[in-house]
């Protein structure tokens, strides 16, 4: 466990805007003024329902990002892959807050030398679930019976979730509540374990942050880490003191419930386990016959790395008549060893196939044999490659 | 007469099980010839692809084979140790571990799938293991897969 801090910025600005202390923004822009960083990549609010990521050196565009979207269930990993394909951004070092998944995304695009780890800064941000933004809609106007456009702020507090409403009227609901009734957080999100993201630089948080503190508890994990830290203490950015040992227990054991909680929704969800190989089969050849090969999937998966000569797109040929098309059974194979439950396959699915809950079934006993789980350390090389991986590494 | 006009035109009533095999160009194709050559019995279900190695065998291929209907899959190659482009066969054994689990999960019976080292001078065990999968699959039936399968 690495050095854990109270920290929360100075500018009174970024604390008004920000989820808690404002230490997140705060570092980023310190790290953007003083040259640690070339650019920084922020999600963007547009409304409570969107925000759009954004690779940014402007530290005012920053400063208007801070703030936590619960309802933006996007990945940053392709956005950063991306950003490393221009020639011209080569080599820059950049930063960005990252949920356990993105961070797991990029760590696995690192482990397919499509960026260097070395180069980026991972702000990590403590995650207890994200909300589909149509689901979170729905609720607003079946379960707090108002009108989803008027919404104009969503916080999550104390296991609650709370909306604004435009004339500053504030409903809450609790998110077990909400949960009961088919809303609340996406599958992935339920069933997810890495709750802090020990595999970036920095973890960042309110859990352990003690009532009347306005503050963000920051675990420092790396050297990476510790740099940015430094760079805003001591340039004025942000004030901290050290977590007491009742902020760390806090902390710990309001994660242990959330990952017990996770541990419960797998066996909830994990339903089809019950059924016969037959059902198993049946199950699997009806949701994946709905398959258009449309590519979505692919094209959002963060620790998918292949080019348009992926074997799942040029094995795949319109006019066969398997039951299950050459495209889902190379994917799912492919995954076994990589899929890291982040769910944006199903959330991108236009015919709304359960993906997330399909990859995680396949992926989770092979991952579990392997005692290996993708995404929590650059050097672990994907056992499915592994052979190849080393033969790479020698030449 | 007009029932051996009919045997002859109508695909056979009774299900034969298809055996799709695999089979490395140094050792394990050459342990089939083998087989041949030393007059084994070998059940006709067998369908063999030849390749230079048994790390050329993607598992898609095989996945294909089962999607095309094969009622079994057979993976072959050199011993571990033999194989002449050194380690590929290592990456055979690997591929196998994710093709099993995947398989299974899939809902097919883990009797359809199988790895096998066979030398060339292996013609009995290649004979066997032929005799051998051709039984068991005709226990556990067609494959799921196979194109008259609905639903
Ligand atoms: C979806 C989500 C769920 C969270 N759940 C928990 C939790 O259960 N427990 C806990 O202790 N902490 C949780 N956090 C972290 C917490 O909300 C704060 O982000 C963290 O404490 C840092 O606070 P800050 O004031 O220093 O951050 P700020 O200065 O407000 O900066 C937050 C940064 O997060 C970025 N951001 C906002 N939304 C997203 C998003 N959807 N994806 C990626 N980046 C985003 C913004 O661009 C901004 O740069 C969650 C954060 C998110 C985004
Ligand atoms: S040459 Fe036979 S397995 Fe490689």
């Amino acid at each position: 466990m690495g050095t854990c801090y109270l920290a929360w910025a100075t500018d009174e600005k970024i604390r008004r805007r920000a989820a808690n202390g404002g230490f997140v923004t705060a570092a980023l822009v310190a790290a953007l003024e003083n040259g640690l960083l070339d650019a920084v990549v922020v999600v963007k609010k547009e409304d409570v329902y969107e925000g759009i990521p954004t690779v940014t050196s402007a530290p005012e565009v920053v400063v208007e990002s801070a703030g936590s979207l619960h309802a933006v269930p996007v990945n940053l990993t392709k956005f950063v892959v991306e950003f490393y394909k221009d020639e011209k951004n080569k080599g820059k070092k950049i930063g960005l807050p990252v949920k356990p998944c993105d961070a797991r995304g990029i760590i696995e695009q690192a482990k397919r030398q499509q960026l260097d780890i070395n180069d980026i800064y991972l702000v990590g941000l403590n995650c207890g679930g994200t909300l589909h933004p149509l689901n979170l809609r729905e609720a607003a106007a079946e379960v707090y019976g108002i009108d989803p456009d008027a919404v104009v702020k969503e916080e999550i507090k104390a296991g609650k979730l709370f909306l604004t409403l435009q004339s500053g009227e504030e409903r809450e609901c609790k998110i077990e509540e909400l949960e009961k009734k088919g809303y609340g957080r996406r599958d992935s999100c339920k069933m997810c374990i890495t709750k802090i993201p020990t595999m970036a630089d920095l973890a960042c948080g309110n859990w352990g942050v003690l009532k009347g503190e306005e503050a963000t508890f920051v675990e420092v994990l790396t050297g990476k880490g510790e740099a940015l830290l430094k760079n805003a203490l001591e340039n004025g950015y942000i004030k901290v003191k050290e977590a007491s040992e009742k902020s760390l227990e806090v902390r710990e054991r309001i994660k242990n419930a959330m990952v017990k909680l996770a541990e419960e929704w797998w066996e909830k969800l994990d339903a089809v386990k019950e059924l016969t190989r037959d059902e198993r089969l049946k199950f699997y050849v009806e949701t994946l016959r709905l398959c258009i090969n449309c590519g979505a999937c692919r094209t959002v998966c963060p620790v998918c790395a292949c080019d348009d000569a992926a074997k799942c797109v040029s094995m795949h040929d319109e006019r066969d008549d398997y039951v299950i098309s050459m495209y889902n059974v190379i994917r799912l194979l492919h995954l076994m060893d990589s899929c890291i439950g982040c769910g944006q396959c199903e959330d991108v699915c236009p015919v709304d196939i359960p993906l997330t809950f399909i990859h995680r079934r396949f992926a989770e006993r092979m991952q579990r044999k392997l005692n290996y789980m993708p995404g929590m350390n650059v050097s672990e090389k994907p056992p499915f490659y592994e052979a190849e991986l080393q033969w790479h590494d020698i030449l | 007469m007009l029932a051996v006009v009919d045997e002859q035109m109508n695909e056979k009533k009774e299900w034969e099980p298809k055996v799709l095999a695999f089979c490395c160009n140094w050792c394990s194709y050459a342990g089939a010839d083998a087989a041949g050559l030393e007059r084994r019995q070998t059940p006709p279900t067998i369908r063999v692809i030849r390749v230079m190695c048994s790390g050329r065998i993607d598992p898609a291929f095989v996945l294909m084979g089962f999607l095309e209907g094969a009622d079994a899959v057979l993976i072959t190659g050199c011993h571990i140790g033999d194989c002449h482009y050194v380690d590929a066969n290592y990456k055979t054994r690997n591929r196998f571990e994710f093709l099993k689990e995947f398989v299974d999960e899939l809902g097919l019976e883990p009797e359809r799938l199988r790895l096998e080292w066979i030398s060339a001078s292996e013609g009995a065990i290649f004979a066997d293991m032929v005799k051998e999968v051709t039984e068991n699959v005709k226990k556990v039936g067609p494959s799921p897969f196979r194109k008259s399968w609905k639903k």
